[in-house]
């Protein structure tokens, strides 16, 4: 369960549209926002891939201008990685013929 | 993980992101000490742009668990981008290189062997290469990703020891021009400025950048600059494409790729006619060339009053109006304080170094220089291209200190210092880059070690020097953290540690140096490139029968390799060969740059100026001590750069001057090439993030949608890119992101059907050497419907 601590950053004119639409994500908590347009969040998702996946879909919305990480933690996966239960190894590409 | 736990770690990770926004949180901050629980925190910089963000690694039970920025840092002031966030995850990875592989043929598979067995070899490869053809029959191949104690160390041994200058370095394909931009303009190499200027400027000029996706950390503070003051700071963005960048944008001007010399004389014609330059500034600080020759300001305004606003929007393709232009020029000239950016896009040209004198004419013209708020700056695209490999003596023609290889007083300067015989380093410099893999191809070069680099890849028209690498008769040595490409050509191949498995120095965009400490172990028995050197070069001194080699290295003999190895290398680097340079850096000491949250900016010739954070401005009397212990005259600015002797600025006269190859009826598309937010170079460490790689696994071409209609192209359609050089297969974006007329391809993609480098064109600089990856003339063709594609990674 990958946490991380997020201001995402957006024209302060959007800033309620933003807000309305973060809130509709279950992965994302939205703990405060200024008048300058950052909007203090935490994300926690079921693994870092959902984790890039959502920030990829945050970085694509229209009003979004800047995501400012600041903070992640990964003790679980970590830790299930040094156990050998996940491995971070999904690709199974084959060595090139070259 | 305990549902108390996931709790504490959450209110932690809010009240990181709240402090960074000024808001107060009704959060007990005991969690975030229950949060940190068993965790050590370990400060570095994050290695996967030239940005140098500050971060602090959190290591529990010896493996990486998080991260978090440094909220003091001058560069990030804590924040990170997603990339950074990732980068340990190449740590712990299962494809890691871990034990030292050989084989004798490259037909061969690999075998691993000792690393004992493996320096024998590297030593005795190098020593025949040596035998047969003297220093021009070896070359070094690094990176600027290496550390500047790797960097360093490797040009002492290649040089003092093996008296070869075939020292080279991939950021010969990316900043080489923004080197001879400076060197030529401002007589010294790297900026004035620094990043500290973003919070002051009222006027940001980018072009051919896309920091937002290049550069996201201080893309943020750029915007947040613009945010902030949205009525008084004007944000000008340059480039034949539209990115995220543009997106902050008061102005996007796109031209028609290659035509921005035209433009950008065309605003310095505007600022002359209009009265906006500043007199006092010229008369006292500048000179004009033209070619050899020194000539006046009225040649200059002759010159560029060919370039009028009209002339110009056809030259470029009519995407933008006469007053576009107009406007553009006096938003730059008239604002409290402007800053240029800019990266690949005026670098990776046959006429980089014109296009880069062409920004800092602006600037000079202007007097947007050398004040808060005002700055030329040259955005790196690696961590450690300036520190390492601009300052360490990482390219064929510079030694350590911004010293010209063909000086010999800089040359016996060095030798006193290595206590290596005078004479020892030869006076012609080496081969630079696309010489270098020319002399392969042909043999010339018998032996190369390549550190941390995918040539293989990231060569520009690739097949061509891809022939020579596969030859049996050159031995290639190659040190890395996973396989890349060009490891698959290598006879010999090395692990390493990642960045935290080893100590050493960075130096970022803006002269500032910073230290990361070893934090985890390395996996398996990958070592720190400055152990292997050493190690290698005792045997290679034993083989050659030669002390000297052995006297390269005796300084070091004997020292712990996780720190004491490289604190003394830099110890010698910094005391020995910087001082008294532009880049003097003997305040910046291990035990400061420890104590500091963010570095040192150089010039910082005194402990106790560097734990001030060195200089901020380049050559003001007053905030840079050189500029006042050199200095010749009253005036407040001065210009002690070791390259222009009379201590001016320099104004050039350089005209429109169209790239190599330019669209015909035959090849009617640019192409231009660039990266993306998630991909840093040739992916093989991004790649190997599975987040990063799913988010864009493959390389695409994007194409205008006017273009698309016309070709019959819809989304994801498979289309055939060609060149005179080779052919690539990708899947299409329809995107208003290109100007018309133009295709752009990302560069990340290791597959052979993707990999763009086999289209692009090999032209370089006749100045820099820089290669012209940004523009050449394509085909563009629909081949067929979307097709399911895997990502491909060597493995
Ligand atoms: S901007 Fe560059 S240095 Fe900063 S966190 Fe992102 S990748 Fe790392």
């Amino acid at each position: 369960m990958p946490i991380s601590g997020v201001v995402i950053s957006c024209s302060p004119g959007h800033r309620y549209t933003v807000i309305k639409n973060l809130n509709a994500y279950k992965s994302v908590e939205i703990h405060g926002a200024d008048h300058r347009g950052n909007i203090v969040t935490v994300l926690e998702t079921d693994s870092s891939e959902e984790m890039e996946k959502l920030i990829e879909r945050l970085n694509n919305h229209d009003h979004i201008l800047n995501i400012g990480m600041t903070y992640l933690n990964i003790e679980d996966e970590a830790e299930r990685m040094a156990r050998g239960e996940t491995t971070t190894k999904p690709f199974g590409f084959k060595a090139p013929s070259v | 993980m305990a549902q108390t736990r996931r709790e504490f770690i959450k209110k932690a990770a809010a009240l990181s992101a709240a402090s960074y926004a000024g808001l107060d949180l009704s959060i007990d901050r005991g969690s975030v000490a229950n949060a940190n629980e068993n965790i050590s925190w370990h400060r570095g910089s994050c290695r996967l742009c030239g940005v140098g963000c500050r971060v602090e690694l959190g290591v529990k039970n010896g493996n990486p668990v998080g991260l978090r920025g440094v909220p003091e840092a001058r560069t990030n002031f804590g924040y990170l981008c997603m990339k950074g966030m990732h980068f340990w995850k190449c740590m712990g990875h299962p494809d890691r290189l871990v034990k030292p592989l050989y084989r004798k043929k490259k037909t061969d598979t690999f075998k691993e062997i000792s690393w004992d067995e493996a320096l024998n070899i590297a030593a005795d490869e190098f020593a025949k290469a040596h035998k047969e053809g003297g220093g021009e029959a070896v070359a070094y191949y690094g990176s600027g990703q290496a550390l500047t104690e790797e960097t360093y160390f490797f040009q002492k041994i290649m040089r003092g020891g093996l008296q070869s200058n075939n020292v080279e370095g991939n950021p010969r394909l990316c900043m080489a021009s923004a080197v001879g931009g400076y060197l030529t303009s401002f007589g010294a190499d790297e900026p004035i400025g620094g990043y500290s200027d973003i919070e002051k400027a009222h006027c940001f000029f980018i072009i051919g950048s896309n920091t937002a996706e290049a550069h996201p950390v201080l893309f943020r503070r750029i915007m947040r600059r613009k945010l902030d003051n949205p009525d008084t700071v004007k944000v000008i963005n340059v480039d034949p494409r539209l990115s995220q960048t543009s997106r902050i944008a008061d102005k996007h001007l796109q031209f028609k790729p290659g035509t921005d010399l035209a433009l950008l004389n065309a605003m310095a014609n505007v600022i002359i006619e209009e009265k906006l330059y500043d007199e006092d500034f010229l008369n006292k600080y500048t000179t004009f060339k033209s070619g050899k020759e020194t000539v006046d300001f009225e040649a200059y305004k002759a010159q560029v009053a060919e370039y009028t606003p009209e002339k110009v929007v056809t030259i470029c393709g009519n995407s933008f109006s006469a007053d576009d232009v107009r406007e553009t020029a006096r938003w730059f000239a008239n604002s409290k304080g402007t800053v240029s950016l800019w990266t690949m896009g005026l670098n990776q040209r046959k006429q980089g170094v014109w296009a880069n004198n062409l920004v800092h004419n602006l600037h000079i013209l202007t007097g947007q220089l050398l004040k808060d708020g005002a700055d030329s700056l040259s955005l790196t695209g690696q961590p450690n291209a300036c520190g390492g490999v601009r300052e360490g003596g990482g390219l064929c023609h510079i030694l350590p200190g911004h010293r010209p290889v063909a000086n010999e007083k800089m040359r016996t300067q060095v030798e006193k210092a290595w206590g290596v015989p005078q004479g020892r380093i030869p006076p012609k410099p080496g081969l630079h880059t696309m010489a270098m893999f020319s002399a392969i191809n042909d043999a010339r070069i018998k032996a190369i070690w390549i550190n941390c680099t995918s040539p293989v890849q990231s060569l520009p028209n690739c097949n061509l020097y891809n022939k020579g690498m596969a030859r049996e008769d050159v031995f290639i040595i190659t040190t890395d953290i996973f396989h890349t490409l060009t490891t698959q050509t290598a006879n010999l191949v090395l692990p390493t540690c990642f960045h935290f498995e080893k100590t050493g120095v960075y130096g970022c965009t803006e002269r500032r140096s910073q230290l990361t400490k070893k934090a985890i172990e390395p996996p398996g028995d990958a070592k720190p490139e400055v152990w292997i050197i050493r190690e290698w070069a005792r045997k290679l001194s034993e083989k050659l029968n030669d002390p000297v080699i052995a006297q390269c290295i005796k300084p070091f003999e004997g020292l712990e390799e996780g720190y004491e190895l490289p604190k003394a290398i830099w110890n010698e680097y910094s005391q020995k060969l910087t001082a008294h340079r532009d880049n003097d850096l003997r305040g910046a000491t291990y035990e400061v740059l420890e104590q500091m949250k963010d570095g040192v900016q150089w010039p910082a010739p005194t402990e106790e100026y560097a734990l001030t954070g060195g200089t901020v401005k380049k050559f003001v009397k007053g905030r840079d001590p050189m500029a006042d212990t050199e200095s010749k005259d009253d005036l407040p600015y001065q210009f002690y750069g070791p390259a222009h002797p009379d201590r001016k600025l320099w104004i050039w006269l350089r005209d429109q001057a169209d790239p190599e190859e330019i669209p015909d009826s035959e090849y009617p598309f640019y192409l231009s090439t660039g990266r993306i937010i998630d991909h840093w170079h040739t992916m093989s460490m991004t790649g190997r993030v599975p987040e990063l790689l799913r988010a864009n696994p493959y390389a695409h071409v994007e194409i205008n949608p006017k273009d698309a209609q016309k070709l019959g192209i819809k989304p994801g359609d498979m289309v055939e890119l060609t060149s005179r050089r080779g052919v690539n297969i990708m899947p299409a974006k329809v995107y208003e992101g290109p100007v018309e007329g133009m295709v752009f391809a990302y560069w990340h993609d290791q597959h052979k059907d993707r990999m763009i480098n086999k289209v692009t064109k090999d032209a370089i600089d006749p100045g820099s050497k820089e290669p012209e990856f940004k523009i050449c003339a394509v085909r563009v063709k629909r081949v067929s419907g979307p097709q399911p594609l895997k990502p491909y990674l060597v493995g």
